[in-house]
């Protein structure tokens, strides 16, 4: 029998404000436990929650690019349940007017755009930080009340592979939109899923089970594909899926049973009454969509309708929001984009993989980047030169021509006549090798430039070189 | 030897130099100290000291300045014991004030002692707090209850020890105690007053209550109080209004309206005596008297609608008390034994019946039936008083079936009877609106009240009609003399 994976994912971002959402203690990762808590995030008696105005605007930045309608009133609900991690005994959120609801995303599988379905997109706050030992649990309210989205997509996934790339869609977008770090392994992005399946061309729905704690972005799709197989393997040998909580084991690459999951948990959700209803003007909520900075998707369409670049190089650009940063940065001071995408993409790249760096921690500007392109552009020195310059921006950190200068590089000689001197000269010198060229054999050519370089010491710009011989062979 | 004052008396004294903060916060420390009625948890000695030692210059033009009062034990107080009256926050010590604590410091009131409370302010009769019962300094015998949940401030205020004080109300925990105990007991407009710092019962309906011995300390109080508090998001950005300066002002406002089907469930004959008579003094002031009517199957599902609501708010508001974060720790190995344990030792057996009801009516397969009915009732009742006050500027009926019952004679349990008396003070919390109880006769040598609501935001035509009111009772300043060691 063949059978069909229906997925969804559920997948928590946490924002990068300033401060946690009901709260004005600060966020941030890392700092020494229960130092960032205001007596809100403990959940002392009397203290009320605060809006955070920034948490709102990032919801409707994200709710925007995935397309969805945005509610014009912001209504949030208690839901209550008993947890350690849980300091007030219930979480705030959005359960009956999520701020987004009913939008999507595109994904490209074998070569086709798919589009999946996303339900809803709310608010929340996060828990604390649990450390389990043998003896006891320690807990760190630092994370207690950051703000988080939840975001829901319909079942409308079908393989690992495409639940991958909806999580690494949602990350670019969260990344981008200047919203989150969107780091799995930092935990500011969670995907938990549930996976079910049916027989194929079958429309009702097989028993959902819960995977959860999948930490990478590989594992998304190893952990579907692992579990799909052991569905599958269970209704083939006869039995039932049982709905379950799993928790994805990345060593020994399995789910693994880690709780029963009963009909959904009752919360007993009401709506918070500590905070009224507020009205969100159109004003309000079309400043927060345009306050959202260029997303992948726009930026590479730019870079291909606009710069002229291909579609590989624009998606390598795309692939860190940081990387598609310096590039425009660069742009605003050179419009040689096929260059500057060459060099940001290859020996940018390839220096920041051998010193295991960032591109933020990159020690050479956009600006002094674009004064090394320059003088590749203007012909003034070759691609050899211009590599061995670039290493020695680096190396000393001073800017393109001073590193020109230091190693000693004279320009290019790119004048005409010269140029075109020493061609004909070299080829008086060769005539054999006029003939050679006329009859095709190959290396005529090769042996001609390299004469003409051995005469100039090199100094003459190769390309130009190789179009004037060209010309001048034509009218021998 | 200052038991009984009004603040304007005492402001009188202090202003003329006749007397110094220290002088009266010594007084009042006194006066708790050898309070026989259980009013308080926690008598602030060192800290009213060293305040009242510090203030500085006199303020004339500031009526609180150095005045005493007393803080009902459900509000934040930085640095002093805080514990509703509940063992499950014994020994908890805040790091802030609530916004009301802040607002009466800083205008250089000076606090004296924190109060007992029905535990968790919940409750109406002033047993229920961990410290026992609470007694109402007017009966000797103690044998009648001051009611709650704000008992310890409504006695410790019924005694004279302090001609203020600061207490909540949620169902009518200001307003009915101030029946029993012969005060002024005024719940002003839901979120005129912030509520930071108040722990929250039921935060829908929970209000800032005060009491005084006279309307016109009442106002002095609110106007200090009232006003925007960004920390309480659901604080009003409303003007405050100069309730003070206007309150001899005559109200332009006079139309009273009187709920026939309520009236008609008191059966006590001495207070419908007195109310009557109220009736006749505010008519010959001018106003206009109404006798309207509300449904009696609506008044009856008055007390279910808010028992069901609030209790499904306390349930959730008071699920952060674990004993991890704050209050006595339990030992356990998991998490579920110490708070199971924490919980079940903390709070007493009403609580958990409340939490239990309140669990209850937000299950899902109940949720319907109880909850989202409750709240739809809530809304037809809100919706029938506004229509009242479109017609009537405010409505006015007897605060209190009867003077304070004998202990003997009430039951905080759940009970059959929905006595209408009993309950349509909460009629004020449904609808947030205003609302104020003054003692307008005697019986058995106990006060009661009777008590007027006006429209939301109004406080000032309705302090200023109180105020008449007050001039036709007579009733100002009383006090239950001598009633301690």
């Amino acid at each position: 029998m063949e059978f069909e994976p229906v997925i969804g994912l559920e997948i928590h971002v946490e924002l990068k404000t300033k401060s946690k959402m009901f709260s004005n203690a600060p966020v941030a990762y890392g700092k020494e436990p229960n130092t960032l808590c205001a007596p809100l995030d403990m959940a002392f008696p009397g203290t009320l929650p605060t809006v955070n105005k920034e948490g709102v605007i990032y919801a409707i930045r994200v709710s925007n690019a995935l397309h969805m309608s945005i509610d014009n009133e912001l209504h949030f609900d208690r839901k209550n349940y008993f947890y350690s991690d849980l300091p007030k005994g219930f979480q705030i959120t959005q359960d009956r007017r999520p701020i987004g609801k009913e939008g999507y995303l595109e994904i490209e599988v074998g070569g086709k755009v798919k589009r999946i379905g996303i339900e809803r997109l709310h608010i929340e706050e996060d828990t604390c930080k649990q450390l389990h030992f043998p003896a006891f649990t320690l807990l760190n309210y630092n994370r207690a009340g950051v703000p988080l989205v939840e975001i829901v997509s319909k079942p409308e996934l079908r393989s690992g592979e495409e639940a991958m790339k909806y999580v690494e869609k949602i990350r670019s977008i969260v990344v981008f939109s200047g919203v989150s770090d969107g780091k799995m392994e930092e935990g500011s992005l969670r995907v938990d899923t549930n996976v079910s399946i049916r027989p194929k061309g079958s429309n009702t729905f097989g028993t959902k089970v819960e995977v959860k704690n999948i930490n990478s972005i590989n594992y998304v799709q190893k952990a579907i594909d692992f579990e799909v197989a052991r569905q599958a393997k269970i209704i083939e040998e006869g039995g039932t899926v049982i709905q379950e909580t799993r928790r994805y084991d990345d060593k020994k690459n399995e789910t693994v049973a880690m709780r029963l999951k009963t009909d959904a948990v009752d919360y007993r959700y009401y709506p918070e009454t500590n905070i009224t209803p507020i009205k969100l003007s159109d004003e309000f909520i079309e400043n927060a969509i345009k306050s959202c900075p260029e997303l992948a998707e726009s930026k590479k369409k730019r870079y291909i309708e606009e710069h002229g670049l291909n579609n590989y190089d624009a998606s390598l650009l795309v692939s860190e929001k940081a990387v598609s940063d310096y590039y425009d940065e660069a742009t605003k001071h050179s419009k040689a984009y096929k260059l500057l995408a060459n060099w940001i993409n290859v020996d940018v790249a390839s220096y920041l993989n051998k010193n295991i760096i960032s591109i933020n921690e990159f020690p050479m500007s956009p600006e002094r980047l674009v004064g090394l392109v320059k003088l590749v552009e203007s012909n003034e020195v070759n691609s050899n030169q211009a590599r061995e310059i670039f290493a020695k921006m680096l190396q000393e950190g001073v800017e393109a021509k001073k590193a020109k200068e230091i190693l000693g590089i004279s320009s290019q000689i790119s004048d005409m006549s010269f140029i075109k001197d020493a061609v004909n000269a070299v080829l008086a010198e060769n005539p054999q090798a006029i003939i050679d060229y006329k009859e095709g054999k190959g290396r005529a050519l090769g042996f001609l430039v390299g004469q003409i370089m051995k005469k100039t010491q090199g100094k003459i710009n190769p390309k130009i070189t190789s179009d004037v011989l060209l010309e001048e062979l034509k009218k021998r | 030897m200052y038991e009984g004052k009004s603040i304007l008396e005492l402001h009188e004294l202090l202003v003329s130099k006749k007397v110094t903060p220290l002088d009266l916060a010594k007084d009042a420390i006194e006066l708790a100290k050898n309070d026989n009625c259980n009013a308080f948890e926690y008598i602030m000695e060192n800290e009213a000291l060293e305040i009242a030692s510090n203030l500085g210059e006199i303020e004339a033009n500031n009526p609180l300045w150095g005045i005493p009062f007393v803080i009902k034990d459900n509000m934040s107080t930085k640095d002093v014991s805080t514990t509703a009256s509940s063992n499950v926050l014994n020994g908890y010590i805040p790091v802030y004030d609530a916004a009301v604590v802040e607002k009466l410091k800083n205008a250089k009131a000076v606090p004296i002692g924190k109060t007992t409370l029905d535990e968790l302010a919940m409750g109406g009769t002033g047993t229920s707090g961990h410290l026992g019962i609470t007694h109402n300094p007017w009966d000797k015998e103690h044998s009648r209850l001051v009611g709650g949940s704000s008992c310890g401030s409504a006695s410790a205020t019924a005694a004279g020890i302090v001609p203020f004080a600061l207490a909540s109300d949620t169902g009518d925990s200001t307003r009915k105690p101030a029946s029993f105990a012969g005060l002024v007991g005024f719940k002003p407009t839901w979120s005129r007053i912030s509520r930071y710092g108040l722990f929250p019962f039921a935060p829908s309906l929970d209000t800032v209550g005060i009491f005084t011995r006279n309307v016109t300390d009442a106002a002095i109080v609110t106007e200090v109080l009232a006003g925007r508090d960004d920390r309480d998001s659901t604080s009003s950005t409303k003007e405050v209004a100069h309730y003070f300066n206007k309150i001899k002002e005559k109200c332009e406002k006079r139309r009273i309206a009187v709920v026939k089907e309520i009236v008609e469930t008191i059966k006590d004959k001495d207070v419908l005596e007195a109310f009557n008579k109220t009736i006749v003094g505010l008519k010959e002031k001018g106003f206009v008297i109404n006798e309207v009517s509300m449904s009696t199957e609506l008044l009856s599902s008055l007390f279910p609608t808010y028992f069901v609501l609030s209790c499904a708010e306390a349930t959730s508001n008071n699920a952060n008390m674990d004993g991890i974060k704050f209050g006595p720790l339990s030992n356990g190995s998991t998490f579920e034994e110490v708070v199971t344990k924490a919980r079940t030792k903390g709070f007493g057996e009403l609580i958990k019946r409340r939490f239990v009801i309140g669990s209850f009516a937000l299950m899902k397969e109940n949720k319907n039936d109880l909850f989202i009915r409750a709240q739809k009732n809530r809304r037809r009742i809100v919706e029938n008083v506004n229509n009242i006050l479109k017609d009537n500027d405010f409505i006015y009926l007897p605060a209190a079936p009867s003077i304070a019952p004998k202990f003997t004679d009430a039951s905080d349990r759940l009970s059959d009877e929905y006595l209408i008396a009993d309950n349509h003070l909460v009629l004020g919390n449904f609808a947030g609106l205003p609302s104020i109880t003054l003692p307008i006769g005697f019986k058995d040598d106990m006060p009661f009240g009777a008590n007027l609501m006006g429209r939301a935001f109004e406080e000032t035509e309705l302090l200023q009609v109180s105020y008449e009111l007050e001039q036709v009772t007579g009733l100002a300043n009383i006090y239950a003399k001598g009633g301690r060691k």
